[in-house]
């Protein structure tokens, strides 16, 4: 997770300014597409001018025009594929923090615990060389990578909101299991799940661009920011644009995305307790 | 490696009761056996994900040449015709003796890959971690030194926005400014050959595209570390008993406010060995990554196997380094295992 430092206060200025970084890249993603219009005669490879004012591509396509529809595959594929993480990990963190079973915790987090070793785009690289996948493979296989830290946090946040007496008085009332599953021990957990989605999400932005800027789920002459930077690299020296406008996007919308969670999760209310008592921790290891 | 130094200045808090010690060290044969099997669900997912093939894998890995004679050669290569399991078995017992196969492509054994790619693989790596423990730890002691004043939030917003930015857009605008516009360095590593020591003109970018991210990450948990620990009454009472401010500073405050950052190394490890693809990828420098990349892109399987295995094999043992690490600074909270 991202640290939350104990200074970072709601401030309006950082809000809006985050937010203005964010809309430019997720506007041109969501709108793009439908002010794209007709694709245009091919003209050469790498030219400005002629009609193109953001010029031409490797293979002779508008620039602009590929940067309004490349954004689409990026937000897309990571909302897909965050959400989808959390279907499968919220059951299973809920479950394992709830179960009275110790068999069925382990049974259920071990296999996580092994996995989490190894490194995610290995893992997306891997799956690539022998599927070859399109987008929604993409979006499985990230979602598949992100489930094991996510079903950790969750599993540790609900452990803790279980172990509450308001949980022993609830099964003592005989509520059933889900009542106490969602009704309580979820949204108990919801504040650090908010924090761990924007989190997630970021890093879900983060994986998607780089599997596609290394050819993974995306045809070669894809119209993807990611692809995009990488297919016109050839060209940087003579027609720097078709590069520098699609990787300008992809900065502002991972850096505005991971400045605008931050304002928002960390609210004047939200801030963490700076330590002025000792924890016990610390008075352990500083006598 | 980054926390031994600071692990020698917090030996002495340690503590030396017996019931602690055997606690540590049921903990540290714990951490150890998950080490053995993550090592073990690497090898099996490695040889799993690349025999999982649909169909006819010798069909599907000629791939654009399917002529009979390179479907019967990739055939003969892998030994499709023996069962899966004395092939996971031949396939082990051969990785054990460090014996890694031959390539589909060349025919080459796949350990004059691994030798070729490693070199400049391991230099960009080292010149990283070697750079990244001082200046994340200096950015992040800074900005709590300054807290809230401009110098912190210029840091604090800047390593906040960088953390989530891929290597890929930030190092092509990088290259875009410092090849293209000021004409400072080369962009790419091209016609320098895998010697890169005697040109750093050529690892300069790369290395700060690498260092980005973790830099970022770790010195905001060093900030955030450091501005508790400045606040704690251990500390207040040094100031008391008159101790100079920097020496309360490094060695008093610091090496608690280092544990939450211990913790995040590993993490920290996951993206170097990412990252280290995408710049190679990027500055077109022939190491591990880029060998990874090309053999992905001829669906080379013996090659992807035995780089896979190296590099999972990689994040395991640093992994289990970097909690190891972080228990030494932090003996109460259990990590991991």
């Amino acid at each position: 997770m991202t640290p939350r430092t104990s200074t970072a206060r709601r401030r309006p200025g950082r809000f809006a300014l985050a937010l203005l970084i964010t809309a430019v890249p997720l506007l041109i993603a969501l709108l793009g597409p439908l002010l794209a219009g007709e694709p245009g005669p091919r003209a050469a490879s790498f030219t400005l001018g002629g009609g193109h004012w953001a010029g031409t591509d490797f293979v002779g396509r508008d620039v602009w025009r590929q940067v309004l529809l490349g954004g689409r595959t990026v937000v897309l594929t990571a909302l897909a594929a965050t959400a989808l993480a959390y279907a499968v990990s919220l059951p299973l963190g809920l479950i394992s923090a709830l179960t009275h079973r110790g068999w069925l915790e382990e049974l259920l987090m071990r296999p996580l615990d092994v996995l989490l070793a190894v490194p995610s785009l290995l893992l997306i690289l891997l799956a690539a060389a022998v599927f070859s996948p399109g987008t929604t493979g993409l979006a499985l296989l990230v979602a598949l990578v992100n489930i094991p830290d996510a079903a950790r946090i969750i599993r540790a946040t609900a452990a803790e909101a279980a172990a509450r007496s308001a949980v022993e008085a609830l099964r003592m009332q005989g509520e059933t299991w889900w009542r106490m599953a969602v009704g309580y021990v979820g949204r108990s957990a919801l504040r650090t799940l908010a924090a761990d989605a924007g989190t997630r999400l970021t890093g879900v932005l983060y994986l998607v661009a780089t599997a596609a800027f290394l050819g993974v789920g995306v045809a070669p002459d894809a119209a993807d920011w990611a692809v995009m930077v990488d297919r016109n690299r050839t060209g940087l020296f003579v027609q720097p644009w078709a590069v520098v406008l699609p990787a300008v996007l992809i900065v502002a919308l991972t850096m505005g995305a991971n400045l605008l969670f931050d304002a928002a999760l960390t609210g004047p209310g939200r801030r963490r307790t700076p330590l002025r008592e000792p924890s016990p921790v610390r008075k352990e290891t500083r006598p | 490696m980054s926390g031994t130094e600071a692990v020698r200045g917090t030996g002495a808090v340690r503590g030396t009761g017996t019931a602690h010690s055997t606690g540590l060290r049921a903990w540290v044969a714990r951490r150890l056996l998950l080490g053995a099997g993550q090592t073990v669900a690497v090898v099996l997912l490695v040889f799993a994900l690349t025999e999982a093939l649909p169909g006819d894998a010798a069909v599907a890995l000629a791939g654009d040449q399917p002529d009979p004679a390179r479907i019967a050669a990739i055939r003969e290569a892998l030994h499709l015709d023996r069962p899966a399991h004395e092939r996971l078995a031949a396939w082990a017992a051969g990785l054990l003796h460090g014996d890694l196969g031959t390539s589909l492509t060349s025919g080459r054994p796949v350990a004059t890959y691994l030798a070729g790619g490693f070199g400049p693989t391991v230099l960009l790596a080292a010149l990283t971690v070697a750079l990244l423990i001082p200046v994340s730890v200096g950015l992040g002691v800074l900005a709590a030194r300054r807290e809230g004043r401009l110098a912190d939030r210029l840091i604090s917003s800047a390593t906040l926005g960088v953390y989530a930015v891929p290597e890929f857009a930030l190092g092509v605008l990088l290259v875009t400014v410092f090849a293209l516009r000021l004409g400072w360095l080369p962009p790419t590593a091209v016609g320098y050959g895998t010697d890169l020591l005697a040109h750093p003109a050529a690892l300069v970018l790369p290395v700060l595209v690498l260092l980005a991210r973790p830099v970022c990450s770790l010195a905001r948990l060093v900030r955030a570390g450091m501005i508790d620990a400045l606040a704690s009454p251990y500390v207040a009472q040094a100031r008391r008993y008159g101790i100079a401010g920097a020496r309360v500073r490094y060695t008093h405050a610091l090496p608690n406010a280092l544990a939450p950052a211990a913790q995040q190394l590993a993490r920290t490890i996951d993206w170097l060995l990412c990252g280290v693809i995408v710049v190679e990828a990027l500055f077109v420098i022939p190491g591990l990554g880029t060998v990874l990349m090309n053999a992905v892109a001829e669906r080379d399987i013996p090659v992807i196997q035995g780089l896979a295995v190296v590099f999972g094999l990689t994040a395991v043992v640093l992994n289990l380094g970097a909690d190891l690490v972080a228990r030494r600074f932090t003996p109460r909270a259990a990590v991991a295992a």
